[in-house]
C-alpha cells in the first residue's frame, strides 16, 4: 500500500468517506466531518505508522489531505 | 461537617505518603511524584507566596495539566490566596483581559506559553510577579518574572506557614461562558470544593491508575480527576497531547477515566473500524491499555448507545451532569447506582428543585457568586437556588434526566459551554460581515452570514467570491483560537435574517427561515 493510500485508510476510520473517494482539496473538519479529537487522534495514529513526531502547534494550522500528506512528507525527510 | 482542601491534602499526604501521586511523560520516560514529595512542593509553594508578599491576593495559572501546575494549584488554594485557572488556549488578548477582570496579581505560567509574556506584562499593569512553570533559570530579563525554583527558595528563608483559609473563603475563579457573551468568574469557596470532593459517591483502593485527559483549567478536570483522586490516593497520570491520549492509555493503564462524550464518541471510532475477526476482549485490551473499568463521562449529553457498546469491551461507562457554578458535579451515575440515559441521583449534598421545568440546585457546593458580576450572580441564584439554564425531570426512581435547554448556550459534546454572541461580536468585525448567527451542528459550530451588501456592491463581489473571502476571514479567525472555538461550517444567507420588532435577529428561528427560502447557497455544513 502507498504512503498515501495508507494515511486515506487511517482518515476513513474517523469518517464516513471512503479512502478512494478522498482528494487532496478536501478539508478534514468540513469535507470529512471529523470533529477536533478525531483529528489529532488521526494524528496521533500517524505517528505511530509512520514513525514520526508532530508538533501540536504545526499540526494545528493543518486544514486539508493535501496540507497533511505535505507536513507528513517533510518529517519524513 | 465544613471542610478544606487542605484538609483533604493533608489526611493524603499521610495517609498515601509513599504511593504515587501523579505520573506524567517526558520525552517518552515516565517520571514520577509521591504523595509526600507532591505535599512538601505544595508547602513551598504556599510559603512561598507568603513570603512574596501574596495574601489574601488573586493567583492566575496558565498552562496545561503538568505537575508543577498543580502543586501550584494547590500552593495557592491551601494557604490565603485564591487560584484563576485559565484557558492557555485563549487568544492573548482575551487572556489578559481575564486577568484584568479577575484582579490577578500574580501568574503561574507554563514555560510553553511563554510566548504571552510579552503581551501580558503589556498589558496586565496589576501584575507583580510571574512565575515560569520549571525550574531551570529563564533567560527573561524582566524582574517581574522568575521561576518555580525561586519562588520555592523565597519559603526556605521563612518559617512562616501561610494561615489555614476559612471554609467560606473563596478558593478559586473559574470562566465560564456567559450568555451575554462576556465569560464569568465562578467563585468558588473552600467548602465548595471539599464538599463536592466527598460528596461524589465512588470508591477506589489507593494507588488506582487514573489518566487525566480533560483541560485541567476545568472544574470537572480539576475536581473530579485531581481533587477527587487525591482524596482517594489514586495515581494520576497525565496525557501529555491529545494526539496520544488513546497510545497513553496502553502507556500508564489506568482503571478509570473522566471523559467528555466527544472522547468517547473518537475512542468508539477506533474499536468500531478495527478488523471484526479480532476477539473485543484482545481489541478492548490493545485500545484500552488491558485494565480499564470504568469511564465517568460529563459536560455534554453522551447517547446511551456507547454506554452498551462499551459495555460489550468490558467497561463501564457512568454519564454525571453537573456545571462550574456547582463546584462541578450535581448528580452522577455510580458503579453501585446507575440507570442508561440518566445522569444519575442527585449528590446527597445537593437539593433539587424545578421552575417551569428548569433544573434549580440547592446546596453546599453551590457557588458564592460571580465575580463583580452582581446582576449575573442575581439572576442565577435566587433564594439560594441555583438556575442551571437545563431543563429536567427525576424519574419515580429518583435518577434525573435532562430534556432541553432554558439559556442560550452551545454546548457541544466536547463539553465546552459557547455563548455564540461572543464568536459573533468578533464575526461582526468582518468587513464583508453583515448580519451573521453562530449555530452549534454536527459537533462543531458555523457560522450563517449575510453578506453587507454596501460591500458587496462597492466591491462588484459575485457568489463564488463572497464565499471564498468569506471562507478566508473565518480560516483567518480560526487560526486565532482554540479548536472548540473555530468555526467549521459556512452559510452565505442571500436574504437578512427575520428580526422581532425590536430589530433583535430571531435566533431561534435563523436556521427555519435558511432551508424554506428557494436559492440559499449553502456551503460546507
Amino acid at each position: 500500500m502507498t504512503q498515501e493510500m495508507q494515511f486515506k485508510t487511517i482518515a476513513a476510520q474517523y469518517c464516513k468517506v471512503k479512502p478512494e473517494e478522498m482528494t487532496e482539496d478536501m478539508r478534514f473538519r468540513e469535507d470529512l466531518g471529523f470533529s477536533s479529537l478525531d483529528f489529532m487522534s488521526f494524528l496521533g495514529e500517524l505517528e505511530d505508522t509512520f514513525d514520526v513526531e508532530l508538533e501540536e502547534e504545526d499540526a494545528v494550522q493543518v486544514l486539508t489531505i493535501a496540507e497533511a500528506l505535505e507536513l507528513l512528507e517533510r518529517l519524513r525527510g | 461537617m465544613e471542610m478544606l482542601i487542605r484538609d483533604i491534602l493533608e489526611e493524603s499526604g499521610k495517609k498515601y505518603s509513599e504511593i504515587k501521586a501523579v505520573k506524567w511523560l517526558k520525552k517518552k520516560e515516565i517520571f514520577e511524584r509521591s504523595y509526600r514529595e507532591m505535599a512538601e512542593n505544595v508547602a513551598e509553594i504556599r510559603k512561598g507566596l507568603l513570603a512574596e508578599g501574596f495574601k489574601k491576593k488573586h493567583i492566575a495559572l496558565i498552562g496545561a495539566s503538568s505537575v508543577e501546575w498543580i502543586e501550584s494549584y494547590l500552593g495557592i488554594i491551601t494557604g490565603n490566596t485564591v487560584a484563576v485557572p485559565l484557558d492557555a488556549g485563549l487568544p492573548g488578548e482575551d487572556l489578559t483581559d481575564l486577568i484584568n477582570r479577575s484582579d490577578s496579581e500574580a501568574l503561574f505560567l507554563s514555560p510553553k506559553n511563554k510566548a504571552l509574556l510579552d503581551v501580558i506584562l503589556a498589558e496586565c499593569p496589576k501584575l507583580k510577579k510571574i512565575w515560569l512553570l520549571q525550574e531551570e533559570e529563564t533567560e527573561v530579563s524582566d524582574d517581574r518574572v522568575a521561576t518555580l525554583a525561586e519562588i520555592k527558595s523565597a519559603s526556605k528563608h521563612s518559617d512562616t506557614d501561610a494561615d489555614r483559609p476559612d471554609s467560606e473563603d473563596v478558593a478559586t475563579i473559574i470562566f465560564t461562558s456567559g450568555t451575554t457573551g462576556k465569560s464569568k468568574g465562578v467563585m468558588l469557596t473552600q467548602n465548595n470544593l471539599a464538599a463536592n470532593v466527598n460528596a461524589v459517591n465512588y470508591w477506589t483502593k489507593p494507588g488506582s491508575v487514573l489518566l487525566s485527559v480533560l483541560p485541567i483549567h476545568h472544574a470537572f478536570c480539576l475536581v473530579m480527576d485531581w481533587l477527587k483522586g487525591f482524596s482517594l490516593g489514586t495515581t494520576v497520570c497525565i496525557n501529555d497531547s491529545l494526539l496520544h491520549m488513546v497510545k497513553n492509555m496502553s502507556v500508564f493503564q489506568p482503571e478509570v477515566m473522566l471523559m467528555v462524550p466527544l472522547m468517547v464518541e473518537t475512542v468508539y471510532k477506533r474499536l468500531a473500524s478495527a478488523d471484526t475477526s479480532i476477539p473485543k476482549k484482545v481489541l478492548a485490551n490493545a485500545v484500552f491499555g488491558g485494565n480499564l473499568r470504568i469511564i465517568f463521562t460529563g459536560g455534554a449529553h453522551l447517547d446511551p448507545y456507547y454506554i452498551e457498546k462499551f459495555a460489550e469491551y468490558g467497561v463501564d461507562v457512568y454519564e454525571g451532569y453537573g456545571m462550574s457554578e456547582c463546584s462541578p458535579v450535581i448528580s452522577s451515575n455510580t458503579p453501585e447506582d446507575h440507570k442508561a440515559g440518566s445522569i444519575g441521583r442527585p449528590l446527597s449534598n445537593v437539593e433539587i428543585a424545578f421552575d417551569n421545568g428548569e433544573i434549580l440546585v440547592r446546596g453546599s457546593s453551590v457557588m458564592k457568586g460571580y465575580y463583580n458580576m452582581p446582576d449575573e450572580t442575581a439572576e442565577t441564584l435566587k433564594d439560594g437556588w441555583l438556575h442551571t439554564g437545563d431543563k429536567g425531570y427525576l424519574d419515580e426512581d429518583g435518577f434525573l434526566f435532562i430534556n432541553g435547554r432554558v439559556k442560550n448556550l452551545i454546548i457541544l459534546s466536547n463539553g465546552e459551554n459557547i455563548s455564540p454572541e461572543e464568536i459573533e461580536n468578533k464575526l461582526a468585525l468582518g468587513e464583508l460581515v453583515g448580519e451573521v448567527i453562530v449555530t452549534g451542528e454536527n459537533n462543531g459550530l458555523t457560522a450563517r452570514i449575510y453578506p453587507d451588501q454596501d460591500v458587496v456592491s462597492a466591491k462588484g463581489l459575485d457568489e463564488g467570491s463572497i464565499q471564498t473571502t468569506l471562507q478566508a476571514f473565518l480560516d483567518q479567525y480560526n487560526k486565532t483560537q482554540p479548536t472548540y472555538r473555530q468555526i467549521t461550517g459556512l452559510v452565505v444567507r442571500k436574504n437578512p435574517f427575520i428580526k422581532s420588532s425590536t430589530k433583535k435577529i430571531k435566533r431561534q428561528e435563523a436556521m427555519i427561515d435558511e432551508a424554506v427560502l428557494p436559492g440559499e447557497h449553502q456551503v460546507r455544513t
